[in-house]
């Protein structure tokens, strides 16, 4: 599919979800009530759930999916690895423990970017890590392992960071936080995590040739004019600062950044460069589809977002183990 | 007109050197091949005159900028691997990346460097295929276009005939003697000498990490070099075909 195609249809994809999205919810308004009241703020009531609960869960499931997406897409691209993921390779669940001691500390109520910094700079820390035990030479062995051992890193801190906890209500609240979710957020979320967000999406946005140079390798790239440690430098902060702002408003969402740019590399002849747009649009589809399907699934449950995501991501991780395992050395 | 020259370039692995004080340059129109044993320092040596790793001495490459040094000169590593199944066009198109501005699309002048590398490889017709799902052999002559189409004035390939068969192994170095005769210069490492032996203008033999000889094949490969370095006889003889060279038996 030529990328002339492919990117209208995912812009629509995303433009629909999201009217979708905006027009899904327990309130059950008409479709004619409920837009008059999002635009004229025409009906007390009506105008309150579509600007305050369903805008703002909307815009938010678009920004968490661009995120995802974006950073899967970079990860795998620099690593030369598909099974690269913020959520697998501990990125989600380290930005996670930033955001949970901010929150059990009391730094997060010190001022409004708090939480958000506090998960960047755990994923700042992950993603480092990865970096330096992995490198971009491609080993899947290497990145899989160094993404368990950080991931139970991480998960071992936010345990302990949860056992010392002095109020049990604090930890359950905590505990469904990170499931992931994007129900009950404001647009007091949206402002938090949006300067952080966007300058991820900008710093990544300037990578693309430099992954596709990297398809040859990390010699060869060099030798054809990309600086390796500026586009390193470029990716590490750009997916901390993505992957944070997206763990702080909505909890750890897995599987994003592996699940589209897997179904979307064969649709940009599996060039580097062009996924990361793609997946950035298809990354805003696939969180605006999995909140709309928490909604209509089990409507009076509250079924969290991260566990629909885990569900469908698991067992596609696992195909892609299966088909590359020849690959593993 | 000298496209490379390097001073006492020197390279340490831990205290040893591996590349050790070599100078040489080379000019337009020169194909030089680069022979030696295995872990003579060959791959080191070209790796550090493209300034991809730290060393000392001097080299005229590792001080030109990035961007314009990837105009200067195009690097063919050994490895070949290639991480995605994006298509030979795209894969070859990758060596016109010096050559764009930021967010500057490929334009005509880039499409025909890229069918002309396509051509000279013998490559026409693979365009849309996908380059992971090609052979080996094939896999090589796609990073060899790659380079090609990078239209630099110099070419620096880490054994870039391995793997081929023998036609494309005499193919592709008669392509890099054209090439040199229309005025670029090519540093080719190889390990086939009776292929460098006959194509190269002029070889370096490194053992080591020192240049031990560096002239005209047949004032290189003398029977006293080829004994101290590889430990091998040969059969060298200028013949109406050309120059015929066929190791003999390991000396020890």
């Amino acid at each position: 599919m030529t990328p002339r195609v492919l990117f209208p249809l995912l812009f629509a994809a995303v433009a629909g979800l999201f009217m979708l999205s905006l027009l899904i919810g327990p309130a059950g308004f008409g479709v004619g009530e409920s837009l008059n009241a999002l635009i004229s703020g025409r009906g007390e009531a009506v105008t309150l759930v579509m600007r305050e609960i369903r805008l703002p869960r909307a815009i938010l499931a678009v920004m968490v999916g661009v995120s995802l997406g974006l950073s899967g897409a970079a990860l795998q691209g620099y690593l030369r690895n598909p099974l690269a993921e913020p959520g697998l390779i501990g990125v989600s669940g380290s930005a996670a423990l930033g955001a949970v001691i901010a929150l059990q500390t009391g730094f997060a109520a010190g001022f409004a970017l708090a939480l958000p910094l506090a998960a960047l700079v755990g994923a700042l820390i992950a993603v480092f890590m990865i970096l330096l035990l992995s490198g971009p030479r491609g080993g899947s062995l290497t990145l899989i392992l160094a993404g368990i051992a950080i991931s139970a890193l991480a998960g071992a801190l936010t345990s302990l960071a949860l056992n010392l906890s002095p109020n049990p209500f604090a930890v359950s609240e905590t505990v469904f936080w990170m499931l992931g979710s994007l129900a009950d957020r404001s647009f007091t979320h949206v402002w938090i995590a949006l300067p952080l967000m966007l300058a991820g999406w900008a710093l990544l946005a300037g990578i693309g040739r430099g992954l596709d140079a990297l398809t040859l390798g990390e010699d060869a790239a060099a030798a054809l004019g990309i600086r390796l440690d500026r586009l390193r430098l470029q990716l590490v902060v750009g997916v901390a600062a993505s992957v944070g702002a997206a763990t702080a408003v909505a909890g750890a969402i897995g599987f994003v950044g592996l699940v589209v740019p897997h179904l979307l590399r064969p649709l940009v002849g599996a060039r580097p460069g062009l996924l990361l747009p793609a997946s950035a649009l298809g990354g805003a589809a696939m969180v605006l589809l999995a909140d709309i399907a928490v909604r209509l699934i089990l409507p009076d449950r509250d079924l969290k977002l991260g566990v629909v995501m885990a569900i469908v991501g698991a067992p596609l991780f696992l195909h892609l183990i299966y088909k590359t395992r020849r690959a593993l050395p | 007109m000298t496209l490379l020259s390097l001073a006492d370039l020197t390279v340490h692995r831990g205290p040893c050197p591996v590349v050790d004080r070599a100078s040489f340059s080379m000019a337009a129109g020169e194909l030089v091949g680069l022979i030696g044993p295995n872990g003579a320092g060959k791959t080191t040596l070209m790796r550090a005159v493209l300034g991809l790793m730290p060393y000392s001495g001097t080299t005229s490459l590792a001080d030109i900028p990035v961007k314009d040094r990837a105009r200067q000169a195009a690097w063919l590593p050994q490895q070949r691997d290639i991480a995605w199944p994006v298509s030979v066009e795209t894969l070859v198109m990758l060596g016109r990346v010096p050559h764009l501005a930021a967010g500057q699309r490929p334009g005509d002048r880039d499409r025909a460097a890229v069918a002309d590398a396509l051509a000279v490889m013998g490559l026409t017709g693979f365009e849309a295929r996908a380059a992971t799902a090609l052979s080996g052999g094939e896999q090589a002559r796609v990073v060899i276009a790659r380079a090609l189409a990078q239209d630099t004035p110099l070419i620096l390939a880490d054994e870039p005939i391995a793997g081929l068969d023998p036609g494309h192994q005499i193919a592709t170095m008669e392509a890099f003697s054209a090439l040199a005769a229309s005025g670029k210069g090519l540093l080719v490492s190889l390990h086939d000498l009776g292929l460098a032996a006959r194509h190269c203008t002029r070889l370096i033999l490194l053992h080591q990490g020192r240049i031990h000889a560096d002239g005209p094949p047949a004032e290189v490969l003398t029977a006293e070099n080829l004994a101290q370095v590889f430990g091998i006889s040969a059969h060298l003889a200028q013949t109406a075909d050309g120059m015929i060279f066929q190791p003999l038996r390991v000396l020890r």
